[in-house]
């Protein structure tokens, strides 16, 4: 009976550690989209610094969270990740609002998938 | 490389691990969870250990994912009866008393070919020489011929025989195995005595020594 209640701890565990990271990818890269989109706001208002420090702030936090993403997600994902933001700093820093705000949608759909990825969804399962 | 490297070192001692808590028996004789399971586990470790763009977890989790089921699932077959025919299977007779049962043959789907090859294996030309050949969960036929048919025991010609003894290694490739020695009730200078009887000068001549309860010896000396 001692297997039994080890495998089923240890299936509980994996189970609660997949459910956690759903729900910390999700609030990560929520908390950085949410801030892209600040940062786009700002960048039509003309307040093109404002908007490149906003952006380079999610860029160091993206940075801070590399081992994360990448021992958990796919790496490939997380490499186009990582192009999209350095597109999006680039068209930043030439103040080029259709380049900006199309390489911007392309980061957050991009950030947004990578969560989804991870969501306990039928979708997900199937 | 070196990615890889740690990798597989990982993943390696992790199936290791999980085969190891799951008894002897996976080694040898594969029922079909545990036959699914040992094919599943091969294809999860070797896709992160070869694509690095995968991470690790990726592999991982899976694996220790099937681990816990099948630990759960070998726990639930040996409580229950029922779970056990309904996971494993149930033993089929495929001989009675010399008949092949070929409905059994068919549910099983066993070719009479295969069925004779298996009974000339183990030294059966003719089913009617057979009481029951029985199909187990493993796959394995086992056979069980007419009282007839048995060579006869010991017992049965009245014949008195020496009882041997299960023969412990005490000595392999030169190196003296203590445990072995102790569990027979023996000690070193025993042993180097035994050993001069038979003109071996030291341990590094001998290639393997057994011993068995009744202090019967078996030596082989090393090649030179």
């Amino acid at each position: 009976m001692k297997r039994l209640w080890i495998a089923a701890g240890l299936l509980v565990m994996l189970l609660l550690a997949s459910l956690g990271n759903a729900y910390y990818a999700r609030e990560l890269t929520g908390g950085m989209t949410d801030r892209l989109g600040e940062a786009l706001t700002l960048a039509q208002a003309e307040r093109w610094e404002e908007a490149e420090a906003l952006t380079r702030q999610v860029y160091r936090d993206w940075e801070r969270h590399h081992t994360y993403f990448h021992t958990t997600m796919r790496h490939s994902d997380t490499d186009q990740v990582l192009r999209a933001f350095r597109a999006v700093m680039e068209y930043l820093a030439i103040k080029e609002m259709d380049q900006y705000a199309a390489a911007n949608a392309d980061l957050v759909t991009q950030l947004e998938l990578l969560a989804e990825m991870e969501q306990p969804s039928f979708v997900n399962v199937f | 490389m070196f990615t890889g490297l740690i990798r597989t070192v990982i993943l390696y001692i992790l199936i290791i691990a999980g085969i190891r808590l799951m008894g002897k028996r996976q080694v040898g004789e594969l029922e079909p969870s545990e036959l699914v399971l040992s094919l599943i586990i091969a294809d999860l470790a070797s896709v992160p250990m070869q694509d690095f763009g995968i991470p690790l977890l990726t592999g991982v989790v899976p694996i220790l994912t099937l681990l816990s089921l099948t630990m759960i699932l070998s726990v639930l077959t040996m409580k229950s009866v029922r779970f056990r025919a309904v996971l494993c299977g149930r033993p089929s007779i495929i001989i009675r008393n010399g008949q092949m049962d070929q409905r059994e043959m068919a549910r099983n789907r066993l070719t009479v070919d295969e069925l004779l090859e298996e009974l000339r294996s183990k030294g059966y030309t003719d089913p009617s020489m057979v009481k029951y050949a029985i199909l187990e969960t493993n796959g394995q036929l086992s056979v069980l011929p007419y009282a007839n048919q048995k060579p006869p025991t010991a017992r049965q010609l009245k014949v008195a025989v020496e009882e041997g003894g299960l023969p412990l290694v005490v000595v392999s490739d030169g190196q003296v195995l203590s445990h072995n020695l102790r569990a027979l009730g023996r000690d070193r200078a025993w042993l180097e005595k035994r050993l001069q009887e038979r003109g071996c000068k030291s341990l590094e001549e001998v290639f393997l020594m057994l011993v068995d309860e009744s202090d019967a010896i078996y030596l082989a000396r090393r090649a030179v």
